[in-house]
């Protein structure tokens, strides 16, 4: 039996069925693919990992965890400059 | 990644050691490495007393929480420059000092530029027209010599700053890409007293700003995030983001260009210079503070400016 799932929306688009996380930096916020690292989500938004700190939750975590679907990373960008 | 030492959660990868750390591993290792250094490259002894100079910001802040925790006789001096431009710089990073201060019962020293001196620096920069558009060189002028002047004046041994690898590396790179010679020469994360000048000395010189924002947010020291609004697209911030690239590619490239310059230059690379480059100092009439002018100090002078 096949199921069908109404992805339309009612403005006639395809409703997005991604998975996806946020990514802040400053006041810039990122939607990338939920399911990759967040190295690589950084190296996507050509942001240098060298550059920032990953926190989630108010906890440092390391560029190697793995984005979760729906979940919030705040950077924090490392250059003082001056 | 897996803490190296406790095989923990990690909330830190260091490639350039190799390394990965959780919480606690980290917040034993940062101090007790600084330690390390601080008698390797006999900095100052626990007797001694060390002015650190603060600014609020995540490196000055870490600096002072870790030299505390050691045991150090460490008081803070702030300099409070005047510096608004919209988000009210100056009086934030002076309110975060405060209040670090005060939460762990130390002794902070202030200097006003507007009370003490009747003047901000931005009116300042302008009034003399040093810098083009930015005040940065003034800046530096004015802190140089009030951070000499409370070490002096209050019988600090020690003048300790918060510069870090990523601060000494970008400098180190300025200075090559013009062969800035005597600047070669004089870099060092020990500048020895003389002639009425402090010792000063950057215990951070080792560690990647990286590490150091890392350090302030596991400690949860709050520092000021907004860059001095004059520091913006500044030539040092754009040779960091180059080192960061190189690093990216090939990790460890900053503590290795700063660390093997150092042992360059221990190992003779550069050569004593046949003229003398260091200049001869003499007493300021003035302030009394030791300058190579030929009369009173660049700082008196530029004071003179705007009070005529």
């Amino acid at each position: 039996m096949n199921i069908f799932i109404d992805c339309t929306a009612r403005n006639g688009k395809i409703a997005s069925m991604k998975k996806t996380s946020t990514i802040i930096l400053r006041d810039k916020k990122y939607d990338v693919k939920a399911g990759s690292t967040i190295r690589a989500a950084l190296l996507k938004l050509e942001i240098l990992p060298e550059s920032v700190i990953c926190i989630r939750d108010g906890e440092l975590l390391t560029e190697d965890n793995m984005l979760k679907e729906g979940e919030t990373i705040k950077l924090v960008s490392v250059i003082s400059g001056g | 990644m897996k803490c190296k030492k406790c095989g923990g959660k990690a909330v830190i990868n260091m490639p350039q050691h190799n390394m990965g750390l959780c919480k606690d591993d980290f917040l034993q290792w940062l101090p007790e490495q600084m330690q390390k250094h601080i008698k390797k490259q006999k900095m100052f002894t626990p007797e001694e007393k060390i002015l650190v100079a603060v600014s609020g910001g995540k490196d000055s802040l870490a600096l002072w929480d870790m030299l505390n925790i050691l045991g150090y006789q460490a008081d803070g001096l702030y300099i409070a420059l005047g510096i608004d431009e919209g988000i009210s710089y100056s009086s934030e990073s002076q309110r975060l000092t405060e209040k670090f201060a005060n939460a762990r019962g130390l002794n902070l020293h202030v200097v006003n530029m507007t009370a003490d001196y009747g003047i901000d620096l931005p009116t300042l920069a302008k009034e003399t027209r040093r810098g083009r558009d930015k005040p940065c060189s003034s800046c530096g002028l004015v802190k140089r010599h009030e951070m000499n002047r409370i070490a002096r004046d209050f019988g600090y041994d020690v003048l300790a700053t918060g510069h870090n690898l990523d601060d000494e590396a970008a400098t180190l790179f300025s200075n090559t890409l013009q062969w800035n010679g005597d600047y070669l020469i004089r870099q060092h994360p020990v500048l020895a007293e003389r002639d009425g000048l402090a010792r000063k000395v950057k215990p951070l010189f080792r560690f990647y700003e990286k590490e150091m924002a890392a350090y302030t947010l596991l400690r949860g020291i709050e520092y000021i995030y907004d860059e001095c609004p004059f520091a913006e697209g500044s030539t040092s911030t754009q040779y960091k983001e180059l080192l960061n690239q190189l690093e990216h590619e090939h990790p460890g490239t900053k503590i290795h260009f700063f660390t093997k310059f150092l042992s360059a230059k221990k190992k003779g690379l550069f050569a004593e210079p046949t003229t003398k480059i260091v200049p001869e100092l003499h007493i300021c009439p003035k302030c009394g503070q030791p300058t190579s002018a030929h009369e009173i100090c660049t700082f008196c002078r530029m004071m003179d400016r705007v009070n005529q």
